[in-house]
């Protein structure tokens, strides 16, 4: 070791150290890990549970409201044939299995039976806090048991205005039902039940009831659904933590002093330690499950006889000779109202799909063990092998520059390092606005989005009328781009460049006035810039189509082709970029020394020799990088595209970064405009590496 | 001598009308702006062309002179629109970024001037690096993290501390390149006197530097005044909206209220506008200097 040290440093102190110091994270992590995912079973067993006293409720509600009293009520299929994920029997149908075709108006009767059959369940309920039913028609609040709704306030009565929330909660169930309803197979679902966790436990449930297929109210119930808490288990953790060190201060005896002996046995026991301990998470998580599954089959059964006792007691059997049954084994429903599937027909938890469920388990369980111990080995090399010594010292011996450079270090690590990194890993995810709240592994698709847009070589295709772009293709969007820069950047540095040889000349009259309005441009906002050449190109009003008419010409309608679109923007970036250019050469030209120009002259050079062999070679160390600044800032110049022309007409206009913006936050596919972006990202950073060898190149020679 | 440099050079008049056009190109979009603000109306045509117009009409329709000369769209903007509101967003935003992003900045320029530590040149190079991020690829991740996941969306603090960090490179390179040019044994001599590190940094560093901090929190602050798409895409209500934001809704989409954008684009860019002729020389050297050593 290079250390000059006074102590001699111990390989086998710092892999001990290492070891204690990785199993601590990585089975911290882990055992952190284990601890929200216990958490979450357990309070998603909590609310699956009051779910299905939720949908016993809709039953009741449902038959107590008019719904099975009719005679001939068909017989549906009381028990579907096969209660598997999206198979669309949940609670929405078997309501609708239960009362087919009865147009039946609520009569002030069964109004009247409504409100006792939901007082009487709620009497049954004790951790029931409040139900209240709405229906739509007349805004009615048609049964409550909420404290509040007493005397004056109680059912029936219309809903005030303080209630409006409630109404509206309805009213966004119904749209959710109606757009599952037309949206096609696969479609992102809307939730059709409405959930808010309230404090201490309490959760606010709602389910919208429904009469042939149209949403007529809603039910709402307010419960305690209290989970109970996760245990921990310190003996599992600490015996996790510490057997690798144990194991590793036994081998150290055997091992002595040697280094990548002492660092592989360290791996080693790491590695296996974290296995044996994810594997004894996986067992705890699949008690877990098995524990829901049992714990949601006892309430259901509860339920269908706590709910065919108060049937059969409110008389709604009896109207129902057919026997239209209940289908308790269908209550265990998620928040699109689809049966979650784990019960079998008799209603015992379902051993196929909890095993398949396992497997999933499982299946994460060894991605998250892999990363962890990653993560863990690299901390292990760090303290085992001395840099933590060396970082540490470095920390104490600096700690004054470091301690002027954290604030701002953990601003650019958080808002900017982490989410570029974030990008990159997106940018792998097919992540949408419908599963932000799942994890990276979940959405993970690898390279298929940069696949999608590098194989997607449909730049145009042939019709009737010829050759038509596809306009959203990348190729496409990236000649455009590319187009767009050269057109700007020419345009920017010839007029740039001419008007500041000509303000550089000398005795030219008015020279600062014309310098300080030739630069307003530049000191425009350029969304102001963007915004009035919007209105400046509209087509009936628009200043510039009343100087075309001047001269006879008509009014072109500037967005509605490619050509005038892309005049337009090239027109706005044109106007806003130029004097940036002007003000850099004019710097550049100010500070050649007039003695040059007068040697060339008195050797008889011409003005366009002295222009080649002094003016241009002096102006090129404020141009190159001007022009390299000037690339980069067209290239993303989101504002004028995206407030000009919006990329009309049909994207034809679009540039790469507008693009990709559009992809994010109009069309919601975060994965896919990560990947995009990340490919403008490559590009910009190509160009700049091409650029910079290129430039540098030519100063050496020069 | 003199007399033949003179018949050497071209004729100046030709070139005055090559300048005096491109002027009129340049400031014709502002006096629009101008006009279309004073005309007291949300149209955006100067004046209305008859059915069939003659040549004078269509001549009056493009001088920028308004029909009639109104303050109208000025008062209306702030009593009936809620763009004083906006502007108190835009003026919180950019307030607290400048402040947040010259301490941060101020502090980590010292250390990268003053010490050499393990790591400066990495952390110097990292924020060099950071300013080639494009704006849309952080955009995506920022908005779940700040949106999604810390639930910042239409807030101050949310916009602040983005544009805190976005600015931080910059304004540390160019302070950084301030700090460099104090010399050295002003702090020697202060620390021989027996001066803590604290001492030097806010007794004799600060003020000396100024100047560079003026400069410095003016940059911060027209960014934070002039940014766009972060505060579009970050602010969702109408009352949280900064004033480009809500300038882009007198006139996005289907809206078309052009006297009321005309005379908040007056009201927002004026100050900017001072600010930059002003500054623009140090901008200039700050990015050539810049551009030439990186």
């Amino acid at each position: 070791m290079e250390t000059p040290a006074t102590r001699p440093t111990s390989h086998r102190r710092r892999f001990l150290i290492g070891v204690a110091v990785a199993a601590l994270l990585g089975v911290g992590l882990g055992a952190l890990l284990l601890a929200g995912t216990r958490t979450s079973e357990r309070r998603d067993r909590a609310e699956r549970r009051a779910l299905v006293t939720l949908s016993a409720l809709a039953a009741v509600v449902d038959r107590a409201s008019g719904g099975s009293t009719a005679e001939a009520a068909p017989a549906a299929p009381s028990e579907p044939a096969q209660p598997s994920e999206g198979s669309g029997m949940g609670l929405g149908a078997e309501i609708a299995a239960a009362e087919q075709g009865q147009p039946q108006a609520p009569s002030g009767a069964q109004d009247e039976l409504l409100r006792r059959a939901v007082e009487r369940f709620a009497a049954t309920h004790p951790e029931i806090a409040a139900i209240r039913v709405v229906r739509f028609d007349g805004i009615l609040l048609a049964a409550s048991t909420a404290p509040a709704d007493e005397g004056t306030q109680a059912a029936p009565r219309r809903l005030a205005r303080d209630e409006k929330p409630l109404y509206d909660l309805g009213q966004r169930l119904r749209a959710a039902v109606e757009a599952n309803r037309q949206g096609a197979e696969g479609a992102a679902r809307e939730p059709e039940i409405g959930l808010e966790r309230g404090s201490g436990g309490v959760i606010s449930l709602a389910a919208p009831v429904e009469r042939n297929g149209e949403v007529l109210g809603m039910v709402q119930m307010e419960t305690r659904a209290r989970p109970e808490p996760a245990t921990f288990s310190w003996l599992a953790f600490l015996a996790a933590w510490l057997a690798p060190v144990a194991g590793l201060a036994l081998l150290s005896l055997i091992l002595g002093e040697h280094r990548w002996p002492l660092a592989a046995a360290a791996a080693l026991l790491l590695v296996i330690d974290l296995w044996g301990y994810s594997r004894y998470a996986l067992g705890v998580i699949k008690a877990d499950r098995q524990e829901s599954a049992r714990a949601v089959a006892a309430r259901i059964g509860e339920e269908s006889k706590r709910t065919e006792a108060l049937l059969s007691e409110l008389g709604l059997f009896q109207n129902n000779p057919a026997g239209q049954p209940l289908a308790p084994t269908l209550w265990d429903v998620d928040l699109y109202r689809q049966s979650r599937g784990l019960l079998d027909a008799s209603g015992a938890p379902d051993e196929g799909k909890l095993g398949e469920i396992a497997g999933a388990d499982a299946g994460r369980m060894t991605r998250s063990v892999i990363i962890l111990a990653l993560v863990s080995l690299a901390l292990l090399a760090f303290v085992g092998l001395g840099w933590a010594a060396r970082t540490g010292a470095a920390l104490v011996e600096h700690r004054v520059a470091y301690a002027y450079i954290t604030p701002a270090m953990i601003g650019m690590l958080v808002l900017v390092f982490f989410p570029f990194f974030y990008g990159i890993a997106l940018s792998f995810t097919n992540a949408n606005i419908y599963n932000t709240d799942k994890s990276i592994f979940e959405t993970w698709t690898g390279l298929q989005n940069y696949i999608d847009i590098i194989s997607d070589f449909h730049v145009a295709h042939r019709t009737a009328e010829g050759l038509v772009w596809d306009y959203h293709n990348f190729y496409y969007t990236f000649l455009f781009t590319v187009i767009w820069t050269v057109c700007n950047v020419a345009i920017g540095v010839s007029l740039g460049l001419a008007l500041a040889l000509i303000l550089n000349l000398r005795g030219f009259a008015l020279k600062p006035i014309y310098r300080v309005l030739l630069i307003l441009p530049w000191a425009t906002p350029n969304y102001i810039t963007a915004l009035i050449f919007r209105g400046m190109f509209h087509q009936q009003f628009g200043v510039i189509n009343q100087i075309f008419q001047i001269f006879g010409g008509h009014s072109v309608a500037w967005f509605d082709r490619p050509l005038t679109s892309f005049l337009a923007v090239l027109t706005t970036n044109g106007w806003l970029s130029f004097p940036f250019m002007m003000v850099i050469s004019l710097g550049a030209l100010q500070s050649i020394p007039a003695d040059l120009y007068e040697a060339a002259r008195v050797d008889g050079a011409s003005r366009w020799q002295q222009f080649r062999s002094i003016t241009l070679p002096s102006l090129k160390p404020a141009l190159v990088p001007a022009v390299i600044l000037s690339v980069i800032w067209t290239f993303n110049q989101f504002n004028v595209i995206y407030l000009v022309s919006a990329g009309e007409p049909g994207g034809s206009t679009e540039i790469l970064i507008t693009q990709s913006y559009k992809l994010a936050f109009e069309q919601y596919r975060y994965g896919y405009a990560a990947a995009y972006s990340m490919i403008i990202f490559l590009i910009l950073l190509a160009y700049g590496t091409w650029q910079n060898r290129v430039t540098g190149a030519t100063e050496s020679i020069a | 001598m003199r007399k033949d440099r003179r018949s050497d050079e071209p004729a100046h008049w030709p070139l005055h009308i090559f300048v005096l056009v491109m002027v009129l190109v340049t400031v014709y979009p502002i006096l629009w702006v101008l006009t279309i603000a004073f005309s007291g109306g949300q149209s955006l045509a100067i004046t209305n062309v008859p059915m069939n117009a003659t040549f004078l009409d269509r001549l009056r329709a493009i001088v920028p002179w308004p029909a009639h000369l109104s303050a109208a769209n000025f008062v209306s903007l702030f009593r009936d629109q809620p763009f004083a509101r906006w502007l108190l967003n835009s003026v919180i935003v950019a307030g607290m970024t400048t402040i947040l992003g010259v301490v941060l900045a101020c502090t980590a320029a010292y250390a990268f001037s003053r010490f050499r530590f393990p790591g400066r040149r990495a952390g110097l190079m990292a924020f060099l690096v950071s300013q080639m991020f494009p704006g849309t690829l952080m955009l995506i991740p920022l908005f779940i993290i700040l949106v999604k996941w810390l639930s910042l969306g239409s807030t101050f603090t949310g916009l602040v501390l983005l544009y805190t960090v976005t600015g931080i490179p910059f304004c540390v390179w160019m302070m950084k390149g301030y700090f460099d040019t104090i010399p050295k044994e002003l702090e020697e001599s202060a620390l021989i006197d027996g001066a803590s590190q604290a001492t030097i940094f806010f007794r004799i560093i600060l003020p000396l530097a100024k100047p560079a901090v003026a400069v410095t929190a003016l940059f911060s602050f027209m960014t934070g005044w002039n940014e766009f798409i972060q505060a579009a895409t970050f602010m969702n209500r109408e009352d949280m909206y900064t004033g480009p934001v809500g300038l882009r809704f007198f006139v996005g989409g289907f809206s078309q209220q052009w006297g009321y954008f005309a005379a908040g684009s007056i009201v927002a860019a004026i100050p900017v506008m001072a600010l930059f002729l002003f500054l623009q020389k140090y901008l200039v050297s700050g990015l050539t200097a810049g551009a030439v050593k990186g």
